[in-house]
């Protein structure tokens, strides 16, 4: 355990530095390895992606896998970044035990290999809080997370059970959490660190010496919570060091000016709108190492999506509109699928837009988009549709359509995390857990 | 597992507890246990705040969201915990609460002046630090709380050279204290085997559920002294906290919590199709709803299941519109009555409860079936059964025009109609009013058919309902249940009815109102009862987050 009177005396030999510059340079000195080390591989960043209510089967599956899959309907609209993004057909959640629950047992399976056993919880850790674990020390936030239609819960993360970890709620509320008040603009020169920081970690300090004395006599539940709690405290003490460093990237990014204010809500002309700008937000977070784990939303599970004077809906139409007997499948159900990808386009092309080292941002990305359901008519989970984009740093080969002939979802998350460098033998649990990757990915 | 047995009571517990052991006539080795652990929701955050450092204190920052556990937001405050990024916002509001405090403008407030601005006064800040650390922490501090803030203020106040910027961060550990963020309810043996609220607890419980703020002064000195945990002591503070007109926020939590109107922050319509909704409406909307129920339960101490018949509602000039009456006013709002055509029956056919539990963009009998079930007879609608084929429903039939008609087609199938004979019926009664909660005699040119079938019963349109629920015994029975719950943060399916007996049939015996329930409630030991601790169980073991 770290002494916690380790922070308030900070780096200056006990000497609490207020404005003092001798405490600066002392500070620039500690800072001198970091410097020294600017000239390491970039870091690989993770993102997870979820949009609701999954394709249209006969629309987007390419009939063959590999390379040279020919394009399909429903997945022409990412054939702009075709060669950075891999396709997962043919996967198979497991509910095992446990009831199908709808429009959630799908969310939960493919964010943690694991069935879930509560509606609206989940299991275990979801993927990119397993991911953060490993990868985030040193950014300023261990991970964040965005809702595009404006609904803190809407977010998909989670350290497990029902606290998710809520989302930004609007381009500019998420510009305000990376790049307002505390906030190091990599690019700039004059750089300093901000003495109050230091202060603001004393405080901190005093809240998590009450730890021992806050977890006596708390029940098993209550003792998790505010586990939890602490645990929270523990992060944002992280986010002060992290805000004390000089930031390492040399991100070639201006920061915008703050986004206005907008509607952020369920109509699919908002969210055209909101996508693209909280994508940017969110690269340019990864590019200047706000943080490394991102996670995006642009709809509930049963996405609520609506175009207006369509007084069904998404979700509704995939309950209420027929199968049309000719073409095989719902053709409205089929266009709302096909603005899914178009978002989820968007998204990409923001971390593609970003030049970084030899490449792009994206390709020192591994993005993993995940849905509630196979079939959302019916809530059927099996051939649940799977997608991953960048190439983790050269550590995934892209550009593949991957047959994974009813092999559990979990497989994908595996694959993922192997491609994150993340030492794990088996990942997901039940009959969903697997020791088996898709080594053909990996390099 | 919420119970927990200790074998010591810890110095906190020495001092908050000493007078309910007292009381209880146990040896100071005697047990407690910590019932629950509640995250302030964001209302109460800001009224506590508001009422520990006067008004005038701005606290702009993002409160983490809750869900609903057994129909209530305040049950999951007992289940959830503080986020990465819950913290962030909670550490920057208490800094910025407290540079508020102990800014020039506001330091006249605070109850000590230190000998120099310029340098630590312990004394002082001492004195500071204890009063609000006992109104934030709602129990005295320990002294380890106090000797540890005292230090930091000491340490940042001489680096500073300034008293009150050394006194900013000692307050804001304060403000973002797990012990504060948190409501901890602790129990002592109660006689018998139950146990029993110590009184510090049973300040913030009474407190919280009648004003939705942190227990005042006096509140806390009945609480040192021990008065609250005696009979009589405890009719005195309920009798004083219910004849102040702050009962009226209190309620307003409550209703806003049980009528589920916080559903307003994210209901969007089709604009196309519903032009004039927009965010004025919804929050008249919301507003129209808790002035209707305030003005029956605690201005005319009115009979509470009139809520369901009312045509009696409150309306300004956005409500005017959807209502399609005329507005010759020149205030803001006004008392406004239905007519008897008009087809309203009380709060289910305000524009709040028929928008709310509708598609953007269309009506929906089933939403606002599963919603009222759910909310006014605390009769959840089960999930869907696995892997329903939709198909059957949809497939064969032709062009559907009504809602109705939709919805009928469920009943061909006995696997979907379990759950749709449950919460339809009720829906198809409002089928009158459309998602914004405008009259309408026709759907896509059709004329509605406002009959229903409710468990043998032949129901016509939201009066024929209204008077329904009205009647039904269940009605009253749910919002007693809901109202216990909701001061306990728990589940409301898990109340047991005999927990509620006393205070049930008080209210009853007055005709249904709710000052009679809310008494009955507050002054009974149920309301402050926990069951005795579990032995422990083994011990160690990694915890699951649920």
């Amino acid at each position: 355990m770290l002494d916690r009177r380790f922070l308030l005396r900070g780096s200056c030999q006990g000497a609490l530095a207020v404005m003092g510059l001798p405490f600066l340079d002392c500070l620039l000195d500690s800072k001198g390895k970091a410097l020294a080390a600017s000239g390491r591989p970039l870091p690989t960043r993770f993102s997870t992606y979820f949009y609701g209510l999954g394709l249209t089967k006969q629309l987007w599956v390419p009939k063959t896998a590999g390379k040279d899959y020919e394009v399909t309907e429903q997945l022409k609209p990412l054939q702009p970044l075709r060669a950075k993004i891999n396709v997962f057909s043919g996967l198979r959640v497991a509910v095992d035990n446990n009831p199908n629950y709808q429009h959630w047992s799908g969310v939960g399976a493919s964010a943690t290999g694991i069935s879930p056993t509560k509606m609206s919880q989940f299991d275990s850790k979801t993927i990119d809080q397993q991911v953060a674990d490993v990868v985030s020390r040193g950014a300023r936030f261990k991970s964040v997370a965005a809702s595009c239609a404006g609904d803190a819960r809407q977010s998909y993360s989670s350290l497990g059970g029902a606290n998710t970890l809520p989302a930004e709620v609007s381009p500019l509320s998420l510009y305000t959490r990376l790049f307002g008040p505390g906030f190091q603009d990599p690019s700039k020169g004059d750089w300093k660190p901000d003495p109050q920081v230091m202060l603001q970690q004393s405080v901190l300090s005093v809240v998590a010496d009450d730890r021992k004395r806050a977890m006596q006599e708390l029940g098993a539940s209550d003792r998790s919570r505010m586990d939890q709690y602490f645990t929270s405290v523990r992060e944002a003490e992280l986010q002060m060091q992290a805000e004390l460093q000089r930031p390492e990237i040399e991100a070639k990014v201006a920061i915008p000016a703050a986004p206005e204010e907008m509607a952020c809500n369920n109509a699919l002309p908002n969210l055209r709108k909101v996508t693209p700008l909280m994508s940017r937000l969110a690269a340019l977070a990864m590019a200047t190492d706000q943080t490394r784990v991102f996670h995006m939303s642009v709809s509930e599970p049963g996405s609520q999506i609506f175009i207006p004077g369509d007084s069904l809906g998404y979700h509704q139409s995939t309950h209420e509109e027929p199968i049309d007997p000719l073409l095989g499948y719902q053709p409205r159900v089929a266009n709302y699928n096909v603005y899914n990808m178009e978002l989820f386009l968007s998204y990409l092309q923001e971390l593609d837009a970003i030049p970084e080292g030899d490449g792009t941002l994206l390709d020192h990305c591994l993005v993993y988009a995940f849905t509630d359901v196979a079939f959302a008519k019916i809530h059927a989970l099996d051939g649940i549709p799977m997608l991953t984009a960048g190439s983790a740093n050269g550590r995934m080969k892209t550009g593949y359509h991957i047959n994974g002939d009813g092999s559990p979802v979990s497989r994908v998350g595996l694959t993922a995390q192997k491609a994150m460098d993340i030492s794990l033998e088996s990942w997901g649990s039940g009959s969903m857990e697997t020791k088996s990757p898709f080594t053909e990915l990996l390099v | 597992m919420r119970k927990y047995l200790v074998l010591a009571l810890s110095l906190a517990l020495l001092a908050a507890g000493g007078a309910a052991i007292a009381a209880a006539g146990k040896s100071p080795a005697a047990k407690s246990e910590i019932v629950t652990l509640r995250r302030l929701t964001q209302e109460e955050y800001r009224n506590s705040i508001a009422d520990i450092f006067g008004a005038g204190i701005e606290i702009r920052g993002v409160f983490e969201p809750t869900i609903r556990v057994g129909g209530l937001l305040a049950a999951s405050t007992s289940v959830l915990s503080v986020t990465p990024a819950g913290f962030e916002s909670y550490t920057r509001m208490a800094d910025s609460i407290a540079v508020q405090v102990t800014g020039e403008k506001l330091r006249s407030r605070l109850p000590c002046t230190p000998k120099s601005p310029a340098a630590p006064d312990d004394a002082c800040a001492g004195k500071i630090l204890s009063h609000y650390g006992l109104m934030l922490f709602r129990r005295p501090l320990t002294d380890d709380e106090l000797k540890s803030r005292i230090a930091l203020t000491h340490t940042l106040a001489a680096r500073q050279k300034d008293f009150y910027a050394g006194l900013r961060y000692g307050l804001a550990s304060l403000i973002q204290a797990p012990d504060f963020l948190f409501r901890k309810e602790v129990a002592v043996p109660g006689g018998g085997d139950q146990y029993t609220l110590e009184p510090y607890s049973r300040a913030a419980r009474l407190s919280y559920l009648l004003w939705n703020t942190t227990p005042d002064a006096e509140l806390l000195t009945a609480a040192e002294t021990g008065a609250l945990n005696s009979d009589a002591g405890l009719k005195k503070e309920v009798g004083r906290l219910m004849a102040s007109p702050r009962l009226e926020v209190g309620m307003r939590a409550f209703f806003n919590d049980m009528l589920e109107l916080d559903n307003f922050d994210t209901v969007s319509k089709d604009s196309l199709l519903y032009p004039k909704w927009g965010v004025a409406i919804a929050n008249s909307a919301r507003e129209e709803t808790l002035r209707t129920v305030i003005d029956l339960a605690l201005t005319r101490d009115g009979d509470m299941r009139d809520l369901m018949t009312t045509r009696q509602t409150f309306i300004n000039r956005s409500l005017a519109a959807i209502y399609q009456v005329p507005f010759p006013f020149s205030g803001e709002w006004v008392k406004y009555e239905f007519g008897p055509q008009a087809g309203r029956s009380g709060i289910l056919t305000q524009a709040s409860m028929l928008a709310m539990f509708s598609h953007p963009g269309r009506s929906s009998p089933t939403k606002r079936g599963v919603a009222l079930m759910d909310i006014f007879l605390c009769e959840p609608t089960p999930n869907p059964p696995n892997n329903v084929d939709f198909s059957i429903i949809n497939n064969t039939s032709g062009p559907l025009k009504t809602v109705r008609q939709r919805l009928t087609a469920h009943a061909t199938n006995p696997v979907c109609a379990s759950c749709h004979n449950h919460s339809d019926p009720i829906g198809l009664t409002l089928e009158g009013f459309d998602t914004i909660g405008g009259h309408r005699t026709r759907e896509n040119g059709e004329l509605i058919d406002l009959t229903t079938k409710i468990r043998g019963q032949s129901i016509t349109g939201a009066e024929g309902v209204g008077r329904y629920l009205h009647d039904n015994p269940k009605f009253p029975a749910c919002l007693a249940r809901k109202m216990f719950a909701y001061a306990r943060g728990e589940n409301t399916e898990r109340v047991r009815p005999a927990a509620l007996k006393t205070a049930y049939a008080g209210f009853v015996d007055s005709g249904y109102h709710l000052r009679a329930l809310l008494k009955g409630l507050a002054e009974g030991p149920e309301l402050y009862s926990a069951p005795p601790p579990a032995p422990p169980s083994g011990s160690g073991g990694k915890v699951a987050m649920h």
